[in-house]
């Protein structure tokens, strides 16, 4: 992703590309040409998709203002014709604040261990000339693949030897390590748009690597940091498998985990679970509200462009 | 032409190349050296990702020739866990499995993904709203949508139960079959990554310049030729990237299927990562559970590297590079 | 890979292993004079939860914390608790016998013999046979903390009522009221098939009822030729063929128990039957008071026609234990041990609607919430000549998963009786 315009509104997160025309001049090509009808059999698509994504978002906060005995009569489906917030009240008797306040810490953990991490490194693997940079990168490049299941077995056992088994810290760890590959990449991308006469005007101010990395890197690679601190965020927040295998007692327990337990405890009182379940989207969701637009721009900037 | 020691940190300016790009520094060698780095400021993320990733990754090919059962020490057995792998017809099962989720999620996620990031891209207020509802599945956890979807599809409490009678079907039940069950998981996989992919195809489709379409249509193209001899080769590095990001994401599903399935019924969606995680951390053969684990990183590196391989996503490109 | 290599490889991972070991700064470790009772989680926990609150008042040295860890996985949470060392719980939950045996193996368990002796009282306070299921090797790990869990056909009084029938007898009234209530559009038996340790219930009274309870001691001592028996081919087809008529309606597969489906559908009518452990019981008392009350009816497994096994005989859990992690300091834990045995804590148990396994607990069962069911359950173990430990915790944990996965494709008719045979006769 290009450097985003931070100043920019409207409610497109596009970033006029420096050599790319901006989006208004081709406005002038008629307003005959198909590029400014409607396309209905996407349009027609797009309905579809809607109504996939749409009612299963309807059912479950529907069914989150039923009373129990209602959703399971009436379904989720029907209109609560007797709206009650109950559920979640319950949801947070249960001590679900308690989990979202232990997800806050790890994503916090996580991020800043993630963007320290990864923006040290891919200032390394950009400007360094050695077998050392080159192999680095290519390992993390493989690392990419391992999925963070298939050493689950192993990353317990380091846990546990460092005495770290059942903490917030335990999840941290591994979570941000198997979050580096894929920030490490994005940065090293977005670093590489970084000019050398930059760098050759810093060398010949007399800088050393570290107010290069300060001043320049840092800066300059802002919106690459950005989209780290985005999906690690997410990686971190989303977590399931590593807290489910590190942690065990109530008071680590993180959201994911503590959702899947409550499984057990709600039993059929499924419109309390769904209650609990999107308590638990809250955060994240006025976290999209508020930075929509650097959300949105951080998750498309995964994919490099 | 002063070639800079790796560690003495550019503290000495180095000349001015005359050669010098507006581009990145690239790979050419005796490029000048401008204030480079010592190798140490990678040295953090490398021990980190080491101690992390790599030891694990050794250590359990190594937990692969012992049997442990969670206590005590682990003891050696030789390829015991390994020829019993090779017999073993659920694991064979799970390779099939596994194979089968991946190229399906492929196959669904990537045309759903790409149509419609190439339409959210446009820039009319009606898409803006929409990609917003869209969005909405990615701030949910995979276990919230796991919970999600296992009360939606429970056959007596959901509303299938009320569904069903009504079209007809009573009874109308996906997680009991083995092919119903199977299909869920990849259902639900796909509503749950596609808004992913949806943005990154949109972000890509937004970098396509507009003068290529005005190009287009000087020419006469329409608006589907555009799609096709404009729109989709310029995603093509959307596309790789996407591609990985799901065949590498589809061998890790597994919230998704202990949450919904637990692997069943019987193995029906028992694919290899639920397969490590029962033999493990369920029936306490850890070392049989690590030999499982080594299989599930040699398909991934294969698959990695041949998507690399085929598609050069691994070079140390510029971001600019293909626009 | 030749050993000698191998050896080396080994030692080099191990070397690396304890070198990250060193950089450990031990963090963890819920020591300090808390002491921790790993519990598994279910609507019986009330009576724990009370003991713990009194161990409390009572004490002013160590307090007890109780964890309780979802039941769906509450045995792979404790041995990962178990096998991480500083993290393991001070005393926890089990079943007894093969569910504790790899900690024994392990030297991780208090042995009890020193506490019994220094409390003569613990040892008579329990029923004898209740108390040797507590042993591995002739040596008490366990005192019992529950009820006894014998397995019942529970029923729905209201649903049999309105179809105008009696609960069953004999096999040949099973086969008349399955086709009864399917005619009446009610599934015939609730069985929650997502947490397949329910279907078990149904092949270890089958083997049980046809071939006696001599089939399953020898596949439990490991002799899995046992699987060879023709009682459990003949108890496999009947499953099948209870499959296909409908007896378990048509999406058992998908219905769960530890989520309270599977007691639902008996609540709501929806289904006229549930075989289950007595703690159903206490379950339906949480989830659906006025059914549990009114309308919750109760027999034990009828006899099968021909069949070698003794038609009393039980198969459930005897009960459920606590055990103590010996970890140098377990004063705290043997104290709280004597709640288990006092009379508030067996009236909590009678209150609850559970059959204490304490040798007085006869007289109090008046005051149980359902008077006539405690006296049913309590006369049905005592009058039993055997009671079989479910099969799941008798054999060890490698064999045990996959032969519930193994009755769970049987269910599902993933595998064919004599397929299901030679798979359970297969597994070491």
């Amino acid at each position: 992703m290009t450097a985003t315009s931070p100043a920019r509104t409207g409610q497109d997160a596009r970033t006029p590309g420096p050599a790319g025309p901006s989006g208004g001049s081709g406005r002038h090509a008629g307003l005959r040409s198909w590029r400014h009808r409607p396309n209905l059999v996407a349009g027609l698509g797009a309905f579809v998709w809607l109504l996939v994504v749409g009612v299963p978002l309807y059912a479950l906060l529907a069914a989150t203002f039923q009373q129990s005995s209602e959703y399971r009569s009436a379904g989720p489906l029907a209109l609560p014709t007797d709206p009650t917030l109950d559920n979640y009240a319950r949801a947070i008797e249960n001590g679900l604040a308690g989990f979202v306040l232990n997800t806050i810490l790890v994503t916090v953990g996580v991020v800043a261990l993630v963007v320290a991490l990864s923006v040290t490194a891919g200032y390394a693997i950009v400007r360094t000339r050695n077998w050392m940079s080159d192999s680095t990168f290519r390992m993390f490049l493989l690392g990419l693949a391992i999925p963070n299941q298939a050493v689950i077995i192993p990353v317990y056992l380091i846990i546990v030897q460092m005495g770290l088994y059942d903490s917030l810290i335990a999840i941290v760890l591994p979570t941000a390590a198997f979050s580096l590959p894929v920030c490490i990449l994005i940065l090293a991308g977005s670093m590489r748009d970084i000019s050398d006469d930059l760098y050759e005007a810093m060398a010949l101010d007399g800088a050393g690597s570290g107010r290069t990395f300060f001043q320049l890197v840092v800066p300059l690679a802002r919106s690459g940091i950005s989209t780290v601190a985005v999906y690690s965020a997410l990686q971190a927040w989303n977590g399931f498998l590593f807290p489910l295998i590190l942690t065990q007692s109530a008071e680590n327990r993180v959201i994911t985990l503590g959702l899947y337990e409550f499984q057990g405890a709600y039993r059929t009182d499924i419109a309390g679970l769904l209650a609990a379940v999107v308590l638990a989207t809250v955060p994240l969701f006025i976290v999209y509200l508020i930075a929509r637009r650097s959300l949105v721009s951080g998750l498309m900037g995964v994919g490099g462009k | 032409m002063s070639v800079a020691s790796p560690n003495r940190d550019g503290l000495t300016a180095p000349e001015r190349s005359p050669a010098r790009t507006a581009r990145s520094g690239g790979a050419r060698p005796g490029a000048p050296r401008a204030g480079r780095p010592s190798a140490l400021w990678g040295l953090p993320a490398l021990l980190f990702f080491g101690l992390f990733a790599v030891l694990p990754m050794v250590l359990v090919v190594y937990l692969s020739l012992t049997t442990w059962g969670g206590l005590g020490t682990p003891q050696f057995i030789g390829m015991e866990n390994w020829t019993r792998l090779v017999g073993d017809p659920v694991m064979h099962q799970a390779i099939g499995l596994t194979v089968m989720l991946t190229v399906g999620s492929w196959a669904v996620q990537t045309p759903i993904s790409l149509l419609l990031g190439v339409w959210a891209a446009g820039r009319q207020r009606n898409r803006a709203v929409l990609s917003a509802i869209f969005f909405v599945p990615l701030l949910l956890s995979s276990a919230a949508i796991a919970l999600i979807w296992r009360a939606l599809l429970d056959p007596n409490f959901g509303p299938l139960a009320k569904i069903g009678p009504m079209i007809g079907m009573p009874g109308l039940d996906f997680l009991s079959s083995e092919s119903g069950a199977f299909g869920v998981i990849l259902f639900v996989s796909a509503w749950q990554f596609i808004p992913l992919h949806t943005l990154l195809y949109q972000g890509g489709a937004r970098q396509i310049p507009e003068s290529l379409y005005q190009a287009a249509e000087i020419d006469g193209a329409g608006r589907y030729r555009a799609f096709w001899h404009i729109t989709l080769p310029q995603l093509r590095n959307t596309m790789t990237t996407s591609s990985v990001l799901m065949v590498v994401g589809s061998l890790t599903y597994f919230d998704t299927v202990l949450i919904i399935t637990n692997g069943g019924p019987g193995h029906a969606t028992t694919i290899v990562p639920y397969l490590m995680y029962e033999a493990g951390f369920q029936n306490y053969q850890y070392g049989y559970a690590s030999a499982v684990a080594c299989v599930l990183v040699a398909v991934a590196t294969i698959a990695s590297l041949l998507m690399v391989r085929f598609t050069g996503f691994g070079k140390m490109r510029s971001t600019r590079e293909g626009m | 890979m030749n050993p000698h290599r191998a050896g080396a490889a080994g030692a080099l991972a191990l070397l690396l292993f304890t070198a990250t070991a060193c950089g450990g700064s031990g963090t963890g470790g819920s020591g300090d004079g808390e002491m921790n009772i790993a519990l598994r989680q279910d609507s019986l926990a009330v009576v724990q939860e009370n003991a713990v609150k009194r161990f409390n008042e009572q004490n002013d040295g160590s307090k007890a914390v109780l964890n309780q860890i979802a039941p769906d996985g509450y045995e792979d949470k404790l041995r990962t608790m178990m096998g991480s060392g500083q993290q393991a719980p001070d005393m926890f939950f089990n079943w007894g016998g093969g569910s504790i045996e790899p900690y024994i193996e392990q030297e991780m368990l208090l042995p009890l013999g020193a506490t019994l002796q220094e409390n003569p009282e613990m040892e008579d306070a329990f029923i004898p046979s209740i108390m040797e299921a507590g042993k591995v090797n002739d040596t008490q790990y366990g005192i019992p903390l529950r009820g006894t869990q014998p397995v019942i056909l529970f029923y729905n009084e209201k649903v049999f009522e309105e179809a105008g029938v009696e609960p069953p007898e004999t096999w040949g009234d099973v086969q008349d009221l399955i086709d009864t209530f399917k005619q009446e559009g009610v599934t015939p038996f609730a069985l929650g098939g997502a947490t397949p340790w329910t279907e078990l219930m149904w092949v270890e009274y089958l083997v049980d009822r046809i071939g006696g309870h001599e089939v399953f001691e020898r596949i439990a001592k490991g002799d899995s030729s046992g699987w060879k028996d023709p009682a459990v081919l003949e108890s496999a087809q009947i499953i099948q063929d209870l499959v296909d008529e409908g007896a378990f309606g048509q999406n058992f597969a998908s219905v769960g128990y530890d989520d309270g489906a599977a007691s639902a559908l008996l609540a709501e009518g929806k289904a006229a039957m549930h075989l289950m452990g007595s703690w159903e019981y206490s379950t339906q008392l949480a989830d659906a008071p006025e059914f549990a009350k009114e309308d919750l009816g109760y027999v034990p497994f009828p006899p099968m026609p021909d069949g070698e096994g003794h038609p009393q005989a039980v198969v459930g859990n005897p009960t459920n234990y606590f055990s103590i992690v010996d970890d140098g300091d377990t004063e705290a834990e043997t104290e709280f041990l004597k709640q288990t045995y006092s009379d508030a804590y067996v009236k909590d148990l009678v209150k609850n609607g559970e059959i204490p396994t304490t040798t007085g607990a006869e007289e109090m069962l008046d005051e149980a919430p359902n008077p006539d069911f405690a006296k049913f359950q309590y006369a049905m173990v005592r009058d039993a000549p055997t009671f079989q430990l479910s099969w799941d915790q008798a054999l060890p944990r490698p064999q045990a998963e996959p032969m519930v996965t193994e009755i769970e494709k049987l269910f599902n008719k993933q595998v064919t009786p004599q397929e299901f045979v030679d798979n359970l006769a297969a597994l070491q």
